[in-house]
């Protein structure tokens, strides 16, 4: 565990003491070696769930996957923001390395925590180089809106998590997942312990996002530099959906109930973001709506509260993590070379840039859950799962998915394919840290596809 | 019957609760307030005031009296320029011209969901007086020896007819740009009647009703006109006449505004690019440079605001060639300049007058039914007046215009001049015609300039083609493709040989 944790936080003195051009490749060197180390922490050893273990941190089934995909992403934003950093002057930039990489020692700790107030002390301290991010090195004059919004958001949902959190300390006498597991929690139905329900998961609802309180993704997303939307769409939307997994484990016979309305706000949400995407004009804000709908599905699939539940949702979240951060990444490479995101502007990019022509249509099939990709695996498991929760509910689903693959073409189709204006036709080509961005992204995919139990035990 | 006096009386109540009428004396009420039984003892008129009108009056008065209530103030240290551009823009057309605001409003019009493209119109002088739009004698005619020129000006004539289908706007007053239609008269001498032949021949396979006079019948329809050395002439039936190029632009401008796009008064004093050596297939190097923002300079100050956009488009008229030399890149359009005089004849040739144009190069016609004529003419190369100002010289009028014009119509022997003006033409130096498509050096910058006299009455259908060109990547109605840029570089004039 240290021997992830304490590396990624000793990358701070190799960015500020290292002369600029070696601070970028050394960084996203060490990212690398310790991205693959931490795939050991997918090798489950012993009988116990968790392993890994010190005091304070341990991994076991369901953080293991998020902590290789946390891990995967630092050298891919480096890699993906080298281009834009560029022109900033020295300082700048070896901030923006230490932003990335406070980020992720901090979603690390979180991810692994075995104690439910530090899990909450982290998810509260990645709002901070988030924001900074957003704020900082956003790109139109929005982004301070946006970066309010996220902030904001997400603060008014934790505040009552803190104090739930509080009262479950009180009455249990610890808040360590070691031991919570064996407790048999069975809260009875009064008001105040309705109340605590909802205060527990309104923050990691709001995180995730649920339908209706959605408002802050579109424009973070948008605002904020590819990094920060690649960590925002691939891991920080995660951290809700872990965080979730983990509290109703607290919150036992009142889930049945009191999730019903939400499972069916997700629902919904899903096919009403679905349809947003239809109407986008701008790329990014396409697949920002795309990911409010996707983790609207594993809302509704923790919420059932079933093994298949649980399984979809991780595998979910791990194949969008890995999808939305590749479909942003290509969105900036278009942004970087027309300064537009406006989807009309950039049509039949396939005739000038015809390999990254190939990546887009791969993140795009994988975004409208192709099979044999795990994409479909997850939306599958879910899918089944919420039919057994209620017949009904294949009607929504279905035609969400019908929707999301109405839009993932249509987005492929419109940037792509069709008539090729003549203000793009002298493009910059590709370059290779493009290509191997891009590789990186969805080359564990493919692996996932082939051997989805990596994930699941 | 009495279904529909009671659908009257609810039309006539519902109208009362939707205006709220003032009468200016008091009216007497009946104690019992039934509609339709009250009687108001009033002697002037009713004054209807329409609320939901006025909804945005009362809104803004509302939202005025709540701050000046609430603590604090609204100053700021922070002086913000209200009027600077945006930081980034999708597109941004320099120049505000009629071409300008034409392609803004059709690029508003093609763009398939509302508010998808961000579009900026950078202007320097809003009281346009340098502009060739509001200086034009603002004539539109079919007769051009080009194709694509005739097609223009039709569908730019269909337009302007039915211009309150495109430009009209809710709410606010509809367009009249008083265009008044009346032939354009081309006379010819005995050397140029087989160009006006074969022009004509080009304009009635293209659709446009031309008529070929010969001098007995140009005498019999036009009785004022002397004919001696006239051999032909050329008379436009429908789609020519003339209008007020400024209701044109403002209508375009007030249309383009509502549909979103964001008017900028400033400078173009920069294009900042990115310059990129590519190879061809055949292995020739080639210098690509892309614009990557535009710096636009407040008026009467130093503040200047850097405008990222991915499309710039060049309608910057007369000047469009200082603006491509921040790019470094040369573009065959300067400014020339041309002189119209007001001339007073009381006397002259009444409302069948049509637009004379001489053979010597002179042209008038009527305006207003005051007896006052516009009239100029084009020099020839030797005789180009110097374009750095727009002084007027009235020789040439005593020297170049009087002469020929009391020649063809004897009545103007007797007329005074009472006003003058001069404007500036976006003079293609290459071959007089319009330059309409991107730049092959410079890849995201579009031109539509070079127009040299007939921009105005092109305007609305090379606004359309250039949006076509930037939305759907080709043109889809007409096809101007002839008017590339790479003619130039080929070295293939597109020669317009009617120029005026």
């Amino acid at each position: 565990m240290l021997k992830i944790l304490i590396p990624t936080l000793m990358l701070t003195p190799t960015i500020w003491f290292s002369p600029l051009r070696q601070a970028w490749s050394a960084t996203m060197t060490y990212g690398l070696l310790l991205a693959t180390m931490s795939l050991l922490w997918l090798k489950h050893s012993s009988e116990t769930t968790w392993t890994h273990m010190n005091s304070y941190m341990a991994v076991d089934y369901i953080s293991g996957p998020l902590l290789v995909l946390t891990c995967w992403l630092l050298p891919l934003m480096i890699l993906a923001s080298r281009g834009h950093m560029s022109l900033e002057p020295a300082e700048r930039q070896r901030m923006f390395l230490l932003l990335l990489t406070t980020l992720q020692a901090l979603l690390i700790l979180a991810f692994s925590a075995t104690e439910l107030m530090m899990f909450y002390l982290m998810f509260e301290a990645t709002l901070i180089p988030t924001l900074a991010m957003i704020t900082r090195w956003g790109n139109q004059a929005e982004r301070l809106n946006a970066g309010t919004y996220f902030l904001f958001y997400t603060l008014a949902g934790s505040l009552p998590l803190l104090v739930s959190l509080m009262v479950l300390q009180n009455s249990t006498g610890t808040l360590s997942l070691l031991t919570l597991s064996f407790n048999h929690f069975n809260l009875d139905s009064t008001y105040s312990n309705k109340a605590l329900w909802v205060g527990c998961l309104v923050a990691l609802l709001v995180k995730m996002p649920l339908y209706g309180v959605h408002l802050w993704l579109p424009k973070a997303h948008v605002e904020a530099p590819v990094a920060g939307s690649m960590i925002l769409a691939a891991v920080l939307l995660k951290l809700g959906g872990y965080g979730m997994m983990r509290i109703t484990m607290l919150l036992t016979p009142l889930t049945k109930d009191l999730s019903y309305p939400f499972i069916i706000l997700a629902l919904w949400g899903l096919i009403m973001t679905a349809s947003i995407c239809l109407r986008q004009t701008d790329l990014k804000s396409l697949i920002a709506y795309s990911s409010v709908a996707h983790m609207g599905l594993v809302i509704a699939g923790i919420l059932t509260q079933t093994t298949w539940g649980y399984l979809g949702a991780l595998t979910l979240m791990v194949a969008h993590g890995l999808t939305s951060s590749a479909l942003f990444c290509l969105a900036n490479t278009n942004y970087e070379r027309t300064h537009s995101r406006t989807i009309i502007l950039i049509r039949g990019a396939q005739l000038i840039l015809p390999l990254m022509g190939t990546w887009w249509l791969i993140a795009s099939l994988a975004n409208l859950a192709l099979p044999p990709l795990p994409n479909l695996v997850g939306e599958l498991l879910l899918i089944v799962t919420l039919f057994k929760w209620s017949t009904w509910s294949i009607i929504l689903t279905g035609a969400a998915t019908l929707i999301t693959a109405a839009y993932s073409l249509y987005m492929f189709l419109l940037t792509q394919r069709g008539p090729t204006p003549p203000h793009i036709l002298a493009l910059e080509p590709t370059y290779t840290r493009e290509h191997l961005l891009l590789a990186l992204h969805l080359l564990p995919l493919l692996l996932l596809t082939l051997k989805p139990e990596l994930i699941w035990n | 019957m009495f279904a529909w006096r009671g659908l009257q009386r609810d039309f006539r109540s519902l109208r009362g609760l939707l205006t709220v009428t003032r009468d200016a004396q008091r009216c007497s009420r009946l104690p019992e307030g039934r509609l339709g039984s009250r009687r108001c003892l009033r002697t002037s008129a009713r004054v209807y005031i329409d609320v939901i009108k006025d909804l945005e009056r009362h809104l803004a008065s509302g939202a005025r009296k709540v701050a000046d209530a609430l603590p604090g103030s609204s100053w700021s240290p922070i002086e913000i320029n209200p009027n600077l551009p945006p930081e980034c823009a999708d597109i941004v057309i320099v120049g505000g011209g009629v071409v300008g605001w034409s392609i803004a409003y059709w690029l508003k019009r093609k763009e398939r969901v509302r508010e998808a493209l961000k579009v900026v119109v950078v202007e320097r002088d809003p009281t346009y007086g340098r502009c060739s739009t509001v200086l034009s004698a603002g004539g539109i005619r079919q007769q051009f020896s080009l194709q694509e020129n005739v097609y223009l000006s039709m569908v730019s004539a269909d337009f302007m007819r039915n211009i309150n289908d495109y430009l009209g706007v809710l709410n606010e007053d509809p367009v009249d740009i008083q265009f008044t239609q009346s032939g354009y008269l081309f006379l010819a001498g005995e050397e140029g009647a087989e160009v006006m032949q074969e022009n004509h021949e080009v304009q009635r396979k293209a659709g446009a009703k031309v008529l070929l006079l010969s001098p007995t019948q140009l005498k019999h329809k036009f009785p004022w006109l002397n004919t001696e050395g006239v051999a032909l002439a050329s008379y436009g039936l429908e789609n020519e006449g003339w209008l007020d190029p400024w209701s044109l632009l403002n209508a375009f401008r007030r249309k383009a505004v509502s549909m979103g796009v964001i008017p900028c008064h400033g400078e173009v004093t920069d294009l900042k690019h990115t310059t990129n050596v590519m190879k061809t297939s055949d292995g020739e190097k080639r210098t690509m440079k892309r614009i990557k923002s535009v710096q636009v300079q407040m008026p009467n100050s130093l503040e200047f605001q850097p405008v990222d956009c991915t499309i710039v488009v060049n309608a910057a008229g007369a000047f469009s060639g200082r603006l491509t030399q921040m790019i470094g890149v040369p573009l065959p359009v300067e400014p020339r300049k041309r002189y119209i005089y007001v001339v007073h004849c009381p006397g002259g040739p009444g409302l069948d007058s049509p637009l004379l144009i001489d053979s010597s190069g002179i042209f008038f016609r009527r305006e207003g039914l005051g007896g006052n004529y516009i009239t100029g003419a084009s020099p020839t190369e030797e005789e180009e007046p110097d374009a750095t100002d727009l002084e007027v010289d009235h020789q040439f009028f005593e020297d170049r215009i009087w002469p020929h014009l009391a020649n063809r119509v004897p009545v103007f022997e007797r007329l005074k001049v009472t006003g003058a003006w001069a404007g500036y033409y976006d003079y293609n130096t290459f071959d007089q015609n319009a330059i309409v498509g991107v730049h092959p050096s410079v890849c995201n910058m579009y031109l539509a300039t070079g127009f040299s006299g007939h921009g105005l009455q092109q305007s609305p259908a090379v606004g359309r083609a250039v949006a076509e060109l930037i939305v759907d990547g080709s043109f889809q109605t007409l096809d101007l493709s002839g008017f590339d840029f790479r003619r130039i570089l080929a070295d293939k004039p597109m020669l317009e040989r009617n120029i005026v």
